[in-house]
């Protein structure tokens, strides 16, 4: 869903650029959205029962056509940007998995196991169940270790 | 962490166990089944989305489990009432949240879900950006009264659109010309 969104936004920033190129107007620059939260999970296929809300949080550079335009595709998908998606604290260690590379928008998403620290560092309760269904498939040495590292409790998911 | 990744896998798997026959309740098979029917949610995994409606204390329960159908409870009662099988007597935690959410209010927590997540569910479920309206009272004049019916006629606006063009455009010419 989320690539297939990126690539009409590409195809609208194209567009937007050439417009402006032909009236002699400045052109949008290129920009870098970053997925995180359940719709990162839901995209890689983590393997877990996942439920979602329309929300759909992203760290990105873009400017505001963009975001708006952004926000509009998203709408005709059922999903909402989420306005403080944003504020969401992601560990330092988290890998962007590139998803769609276009002429003005990469698009990447964080990759599960810092997904899964965030969620269980900053809404334990929220993401109880779905934690504990992680660590049950067993978790990987990189999460224990991260878990670790951020003082997360896994106690609270066991 | 005192555990190794063995301990944590088993000590998980047993309590996934209980969360599993908990997804296997007829009642949270019901709440997600209409949630997601509803479009307020989205699975990964087969749901048997229905439209009958739910009941709060279903969702309470489920809620216990899943805290994203208790996130979007208050706003769902009030955006989409007939999801529900709204009972006479709420509990009073999220009676005092509904009341809020009514005012466009941000309400205290409600077990465990931000109040400010809560309110910003209310203008994205249903008809987006729409919230909801208040009852106010005013007292008029009789010729005040005959003025606003005929005003109303005129415009072909109901007697509240009538007022609410009024106070737009008495807003953009006392307030917003500063």
């Amino acid at each position: 869903m989320i690539r297939g969104i990126a690539e009409r936004l590409d195809e609208w920033v194209t567009q937007t650029n050439l417009e402006a190129q032909a009236e002699g107007m400045r052109r949008l620059p290129p920009c870098h959205i970053r997925v995180l939260g359940q719709t990162a999970l839901l995209e890689v296929g983590s393997g877990l029962s996942l439920l979602a809300t329309s929300d759909v949080d992203v760290y990105a550079d873009y400017e505001y056509p963009i975001e708006v335009e952004f926000k509009r595709l998203l709408r005709l998908e059922g999903k909402e940007l989420d306005p403080v998606g944003h504020k969401i604290w992601m560990p330092r260690e988290t890998e962007y998995v590139r998803l769609f590379q276009g002429r003005f928008i990469r698009l990447s998403v964080a990759d599960p196991d810092a997904v899964l620290i965030s969620k269980s560092a900053r809404a334990p309760d929220k993401n109880r169940s779905l934690l504990t269904e992680y660590l049950a498939s067993g978790a990987s040495q990189r999460f224990l270790s991260l878990a670790t590292q951020y003082k997360v409790d896994l106690e609270r998911f066991l | 962490m005192t555990m190794d990744a063995t301990e944590i896998q088993a000590r998980a798997r047993r309590r996934l166990a209980i969360d599993r026959r908990v997804r296997k309740d007829p009642r949270y098979q019901r709440v997600i089944g209409r949630y997601v029917s509803a479009g307020l949610l989205q699975a990964n995994h087969a749901v048997a989305e229905h439209a009958e409606p739910i009941t709060v204390d279903d969702v309470l329960y489920v809620g216990r489990l899943e805290p994203r159908v208790l996130e979007l409870l208050p706003a769902a009662m009030i955006k989409t009432p007939r999801m529900f099988a709204i009972p006479k007597t709420l509990p009073a935690d999220l009676k005092a949240v509904v009341n809020s959410l009514r005012q466009s209010k941000e309400p205290a927590d409600f077990r465990g879900v931000k109040g400010a997540k809560l309110l910003s569910w209310l203008s994205r479920i249903g008809r987006k950006n729409k919230l909801p309206s208040r009852l106010k009272s005013f007292r008029l004049q009789a010729d005040e009264q005959r003025l606003l019916e005929r005003i109303s006629q005129k415009l072909e606006l109901s007697e509240t659109d009538v007022v609410r063009k009024a106070l737009r455009e008495l807003a953009a010419k006392e307030l917003l010309t500063d």
